[in-house]
C-alpha cells in the first residue's frame, strides 16, 4: 500500500499552505468579528484561479483530483472556516449541477465567471422544516407552457444573501418524496427571487447564511439542470461522497489551526516554574488529539483515493466526515483546557475554532442520520 | 532580458531547531521554504522580465527536495529552474557552493544574476558575492531598488541612515533586500505548470568539476560545533518613580551589559 501525496500534490499542499498562510490567516478574526462577506480578500484570493479547482482545464479549471481537492479544503478551512465556505461553496456545490447539465449559455453567463470569482453561486438544499431528510422538500417548481414556476422557501443556505445564481432543489411532486426532486437554476434578479432573513450564527461567521424566498419564480425550460425529471437524487449522488469527505476536511483544517494554537500554548505557557507541555496531563492530549486527528486524515484521504479510483465511497465518506468532525470537536475543546481561561477570552482564537467546529456536526449530514444510514447499509434494509 | 536568480530551500522558519548531542551539527525538523531573500530576487526578476521581456530561469544547489524551491519559481512565474542535485556540496561551505553555482552560470547566456542578501538557514550572506567574483563581475548588494536600462542598472541599497545608488554596467550579481518589492502569490496556472514540469538536474561533473573537489571536507571553512545562545536571566524589575526608574535602566543598560 501507498499511503504518500504525490510530489505534486506534496507541492500542491505546500503551495496552498503558503497561500492560506499569507492571505487568509491573517484576516481570520476580523472576518469571524465582522461577519460579513469579505469581498476584498473575496476579490484577492479569487483572482488566484482557484474556484476552477475541480473543473476541467479546457474551460479554465485545474482538474483536481479528489485527493488534492481536499488538500485543498482542509487548508482554507484551517485559515479560516467562515471564509473557506463561500469559497467551496462556489467550487463545488454551487456550481456542479450548472457545470454538469448547464446549455453553453448557462454556462458562459454562470459557470465561467463563478469560477473566476466574478459572481458568487449558492445551493439550496434546506428548509425550515427539511434538512438532512431531503424526501420532505417541500418547494415546487410547475411546468407552465415553457417555463417553471418556482415556490418555496429555502433555509441556511451559504452565500444565499449575496448569490448571483442558485441551484434549487425543488419537487415537481410533493407525493413523489424523493422521486420528485429535481435541480433548477435561479439567476439574481429573477421577479419573485429575493433574499430573506440572514441568519446570525455561533460560528463559521463571514460565510453569510440566511433564506431565500421563491415566490412565483418564472424561469425558462433550459433551467432544469438535469438530463431527465425526476433524477434529482440520483444526480445528488455524483457529488455527495465529495460533499461529505470535503466536510471532514474543513473539520480536519479547524482541528489543525486549533491543534497548532495549542501546542504553541503548551510550549511557552509556564505553570509552576516550566512550560505546560512539560505535565504528563498535557501530554497525553496531545497524544490523543495527533492520534485521532491522523485517523481522520487516514478516513478522508483513502475515501477521496477511493473516489480518485472511482471505486465505491458511500460509507467511507461517511465515515470520514462524521469521525472527522467529532475529532474536530473533541481536538477544539482539549485545546480550550490547554488555554485555560484564556481560552474564554474573545481576543484569542480558541474559542473561534470550538465555535466553528460545531457547525460540521450537521453540515453535510448530521450524525445521527450518518449513522442510520451507515447502519442501514451494513446491516440491510 | 535573461535573468537568473539564486534559489535556495531553507529550513521552514517554524521548524524546531535543535543542536545535535554532538554539538557538531543541528537536528533540524524537515520543513522546508524557499529563503525568504530569495522570493524577494524572483519576484524582482519576474517584474523586469514583464516590463523588458526575456526569461527568467531559477538556479539551485541542494538534495532532491530543493526540486521543491524550484516549482515554487516556477508556479510564481520563472520561465525554467536547474537543480545541481547534490546533498553533500549542499554541506559544504559557501565558497565551494559558489564555485559550484558560478560553473553553472557560466553555462547560460545572461544579463542579471539576482539571489537573496542571505539565506536564512546558515545567514552568512556570501555566497552571490563570491559568485560574482568567480565569474569576474560587479556586485551590488543588500538592494531596495533595481532600475534596468540601456545595458545599465541603477541600484538603490538602504545603508544605515542613508541610500546609495550606485550605477553599474550588466552583466552584473545583485542581491535583494527586504523592502524591494512584496512576492507574489502563484496564480493556479503558475502552480498547474509547476506540477507538471520535468526540472533538469546536473550533477557537479557535468559541471566540469571533481565531485571531491568540492565535498565538504574540501570546505576552506569547517564548522567546530555549535553553542546554545546564552540562557535568559530572569526579568529585572526596577522599582519606584518612572524617572528614577528609567534612569537606573539607562545605567544598566549603558555601564553594566553595555548594550548601549
Amino acid at each position: 500500500m501507498d499511503f504518500a501525496f504525490t510530489e505534486e500534490q506534496q507541492f500542491f499542499k505546500k503551495i496552498i499552505t503558503d497561500t492560506v498562510d499569507r492571505m487568509v490567516v491573517p484576516k481570520a478574526r476580523e472576518i469571524d468579528e465582522k461577519d460579513e462577506f469579505p469581498w476584498e480578500l473575496w476579490k484577492d484570493f479569487t483572482k488566484l484561479g482557484y474556484l476552477g479547482l475541480r473543473y476541467p482545464e479546457e474551460i479554465g479549471g485545474m482538474n483536481a483530483d479528489p485527493v488534492t481537492a481536499m488538500i485543498f479544503y482542509e487548508q482554507i478551512a484551517r485559515g479560516s472556516v467562515g471564509f473557506a465556505q463561500s469559497v467551496i461553496m462556489n467550487i463545488l456545490m454551487g456550481t456542479y449541477f450548472v457545470y454538469r447539465f448547464g446549455s453553453q449559455a448557462i454556462r458562459e453567463r454562470c459557470l465561467f465567471p463563478a469560477m473566476k470569482g466574478e459572481k458568487v453561486a449558492t445551493m439550496c438544499f434546506t428548509e425550515d422544516q427539511s434538512g438532512s431528510d431531503l424526501s420532505a422538500t417541500r418547494t415546487t417548481a410547475v411546468k407552465d407552457g415553457s417555463e417553471w414556476v418556482i415556490n418555496g422557501t429555502k433555509m441556511w443556505i451559504t452565500n444565499g444573501p449575496v448569490a448571483d445564481f442558485a441551484t434549487v432543489l425543488a419537487t415537481t411532486d410533493l407525493s413523489l418524496g424523493a422521486k420528485g426532486l429535481n435541480f433548477f437554476l435561479v439567476e439574481k434578479g429573477t421577479p419573485g427571487f429575493s433574499p430573506g432573513q440572514v441568519l446570525d450564527k455561533l460560528g463559521c461567521r463571514g460565510t453569510v447564511t440566511g433564506e431565500l424566498v421563491f415566490d412565483n419564480v418564472r424561469i425558462p425550460e433550459e433551467n432544469l439542470l438535469g438530463a431527465e425529471l425526476n433524477k434529482g437524487i440520483e444526480y445528488l449522488g455524483e457529488i455527495l461522497d465529495e460533499v461529505r469527505v470535503m466536510t471532514g476536511a474543513m473539520a480536519m483544517g479547524i482541528a489543525q489551526a486549533a491543534y497548532d494554537e495549542g501546542l504553541e500554548y503548551a510550549r511557552k505557557r509556564i505553570a509552576f516554574g516550566k512550560p505546560i507541555g512539560n505535565y504528563q496531563l498535557i501530554r497525553a492530549k496531545f497524544a490523543d488529539m495527533a492520534t485521532e486527528m491522523e485517523a481522520s486524515r487516514l478516513l478522508i484521504y483513502s475515501a477521496a483515493w477511493k473516489m480518485k479510483e472511482r471505486l465505491p465511497s458511500r460509507i467511507e465518506a461517511a465515515m470520514a466526515k462524521m469521525f472527522a468532525t467529532e475529532t474536530c470537536c473533541k481536538v477544539v475543546d482539549e485545546v480550550t483546557r490547554i488555554w485555560g481561561a484564556n481560552a474564554f477570552a474573545n481576543e484569542y482564537n480558541p474559542q473561534r475554532h470550538f465555535r466553528d467546529a460545531r457547525f460540521l456536526l450537521y453540515g453535510g449530514g448530521t450524525h445521527e442520520i450518518l449513522k442510520d444510514f451507515m447502519g442501514r447499509m451494513l446491516i440491510g434494509k | 532580458m535573461n535573468i537568473l536568480v539564486l534559489v535556495k530551500q531553507v529550513p521552514d522558519p517554524e521548524a524546531l531547531v535543535e543542536i545535535a548531542a554532538s554539538s557538531k551539527g543541528l537536528n533540524i525538523e524537515p520543513r522546508f521554504a524557499v529563503n525568504l531573500f530569495d522570493e524577494f530576487a524572483l519576484e524582482e526578476a519576474l517584474r523586469i522580465r514583464e516590463k523588458q521581456g526575456g526569461k527568467v530561469k531559477a538556479i539551485s544547489l541542494g538534495g532532491p527536495k530543493a526540486i521543491e524551491a524550484l516549482r515554487t519559481a516556477i508556479a510564481m512565474g520563472a520561465d525554467e529552474a536547474v537543480l545541481i542535485e547534490d546533498e553533500t556540496l549542499a554541506a559544504s561551505d559557501g565558497y565551494n557552493v559558489a564555485l559550484a553555482l558560478s560553473k553553472a552560470i557560466e553555462k547560460e547566456t545572461f544579463d542579471i544574476v539576482l539571489a537573496g542578501r542571505q539565506a536564512i538557514d546558515a545567514d552568512r550572506g556570501e555566497v552571490p558575492q563570491m559568485v560574482a567574483q568567480f565569474l569576474g563581475l560587479p556586485h551590488v548588494g543588500v538592494v531596495v531598488k533595481l532600475d534596468i536600462s540601456d545595458g545599465k542598472a541603477l541600484a538603490e541599497s538602504s545603508l544605515e541612515g542613508a541610500k546609495e545608488v550606485v550605477e553599474v554596467a550588466l552583466p552584473a550579481v545583485f542581491t535583494a533586500q527586504k523592502g524591494l518589492n512584496e512576492p507574489r502569490v502563484p496564480l493556479i496556472t503558475g502552480v498547474m505548470k509547476a506540477m507538471k514540469v520535468q526540472i533538469p538536474k546536473v550533477a557537479v561533473e557535468d559541471l566540469g568539476l571533481a565531485k571531491d573537489m568540492v565535498a565538504p571536507e574540501n570546505s576552506k571553512t569547517k564548522i567546530v560545533g555549535y553553542l546554545p545562545p546564552k540562557k535568559r536571566p530572569a526579568v529585572q524589575l526596577i522599582p519606584g518613580e518612572a524617572r528614577e526608574a528609567a534612569a537606573e535602566a539607562a545605567r544598566i543598560l549603558i555601564d553594566v551589559e553595555r548594550v548601549i
